[in-house]
């Protein structure tokens, strides 16, 4: 952690190299690796792949409707606060396992005709929706961290509203509300897994397979736990080491 | 100093009257500034002579009154607000710093936001603004890193980034530990020699008294004494002004 602090660009370009090495790597170790696990590589390092991908394109996407959500509920429009109020409840009230399966079912009867989502979409959407809401609270809570001196300070220089948004608040915002993002997107990783409910070959649902062909849910699991494991750590120095860069010019 | 040959009017406040729900701020208050001039605005806490400053570029909206700034009547409109902002530069007593750039980038940031000045040309300006507050080696550094005194010199230099025809100063060194009020009188004693249109709320009376054209007592929301420093400093005229002067006084 510590190197991480001194190094952060090291880190980061570290902590990608190190996941894509991963991704095409290992597919090498797990093939050397005796039945149950070496037959199955190739599936394990696809169940890998899809958890990742929904990993990245939820997260990013849950980073924008958060700062979208979370400047929402600081508007001075009232509708918009309320809207934004009560997509939060929703989200955060119902199981992420209800609003996976919504999206999956229900969304084909609202959708107007020739519309069809994939199965990954369907998760995707569920998971960026279900991440926005919890990242709006921490964008939010980052917002109102900024002192309004800072603000202040950009309008006498003459700054517009929006200039100042982007040049001085929300910098200075995700100082404060990255650790919270960092764990929200950490959470995904694994709530990533809740997609197997609705038949998409990740990384959870790779295993159950594969045990349920061999009968050997020790291995199998413990391969599936280590995996995670290895991509949790990859995602928490990536962003452990964003935070670093951001902290510049931070009181400790 | 600056009162040879008819001086042209820069600021005009008219009946300006500012309310925070039921204490009133300001009380009907009219005062002209010229161009060139050095204004002490000195006052009790509380008697609104910070609110005043902060109505003159909007930071605070008056509730009734006219403010006029270079001949543009100060409104909501965003043009007309824009204008302004970019000819009244602001000081404030938190020097309000943006603690996630560089000093450089402190400084260069409105120019090149603003004005739409090249980057280059505007952190070679901003260069020069350090040099004359005495700051340049400290240019790629970040606001913490700075003491108080250096900050505020800062904040004077990013404030002149913009070029403004008046610079308002809130409370410059109030917040300021002892030894380092003067290097910034210092900075401001040489720009008062500059030409430049100044209007600095104070509690440095030998300040008020050395630079200043002009001397105006706030008292409850008020102008009470407007008048020259020698006046004020040697026979006040009312009874607050002058229990005001022996009160600031008796720590000399």
């Amino acid at each position: 952690m510590d190197w991480t602090r001194k190094h952060p660009g090291w880190a980061m370009a570290g902590a990608m190299v190190g996941l894509l090495v991963f991704l095409w790597g290992m597919a090498v170790p797990l093939a050397a690796a005796p039945a149950p696990i070496g037959p199955a590589a190739q599936q394990f390092v696809d169940g890998a792949r899809i958890t990742v991908e929904l990993t990245l394109i939820s997260g990013s996407a849950g980073v924008l409707i958060g700062v979208l959500a979370g400047l929402g509920k600081l508007s001075h429009f009232w509708p918009l606060r309320r809207f934004c109020d009560g997509y939060v409840w929703l989200i955060r009230g119902t199981p992420l396992l209800l609003q996976i399966l919504f999206v999956w079912l229900a969304f084909p009867e609202i959708l107007p005709e020739g519309i069809e989502l994939s199965d990954f979409a369907c998760a995707a959407i569920a998971l960026s929706l279900n991440v926005g809401a919890y990242n709006t609270e921490c964008v939010r809570a980052g917002i109102l961290a900024v002192p309004h001196g800072q603000i202040e300070a950009a309008r006498a220089l003459g700054l517009t509203p929006l200039q100042t948004f982007l040049g001085v608040i929300l910098p200075q915002s995700m100082r404060v509300a990255l650790p919270a993002l960092a764990n929200n997107l950490a959470s995904l990783v694994k709530d990533s897994s809740l997609a197997y409910a609705i038949s998409v070959v990740e990384l959870t649902m790779v295993g159950y397979r594969v045990q349920a062909e061999s009968y050997q849910p020790i291995p199998v699991f413990i391969t599936i736990a280590v995996i995670y494991l290895i991509l949790t750590t990859a995602f928490t120095t990536l962003t452990a080491a964003l935070e670093a860069q951001l902290d510049v010019g931070q009181k400790r | 100093m600056n009162t040879e040959d008819a001086p042209r009017i820069i600021i005009e406040a008219r009946r300006v009257s500012k309310s925070f729900g039921s204490f009133q701020a300001l009380r009907d208050v009219s005062a002209t500034f010229f161009e060139g001039q050095v204004t002490a605005i000195v006052g009790p806490s509380g008697s609104g002579k910070s609110t005043f400053l902060r109505t003159l570029n909007r930071l605070e909206a008056q509730d009734a009154g006219e403010i006029i700034v270079d001949g543009i009547v100060l409104n909501d409109d965003l043009k007309h607000l824009d204008a302004i902002r970019r000819e009244v530069g602001m000081v404030f007593q938190s020097f309000n710093l943006f603690s996630h750039l560089t000093i450089l980038r402190n400084v260069a940031l409105a120019p090149i936001r603003v004005r739409k000045m090249p980057r280059s040309a505007a952190e070679s300006k901003a260069l020069q603004l350090l040099e004359r507050v005495g700051l340049k080696s400290q240019a790629a550094k970040y606001p913490v890193q700075l003491s108080g005194g250096q900050q505020q010199r800062v904040a004077i230099a990013r404030a002149l980034a913009m070029d403004p025809k008046v610079l308002l100063f809130d409370e410059p060194t109030s917040a300021l530990d002892p030894e380092m009020v003067n290097e910034v009188l210092a900075v401001m004693r040489e720009l008062a020699h500059s030409g430049i249109t100044m209007l600095v709320v104070t509690h440095e009376m030998g300040f008020a008294r050395e630079v200043a054209d002009r001397v105006i007592f706030f008292d409850e929301g008020v102008i009470l004494e407007d008048t020259s420093p020698a006046r004020f400093f040697s026979n006040p005229e009312h009874e607050r002004a002058k229990a005001f002067l022996s009160q600031v006084r008796h720590g000399y």
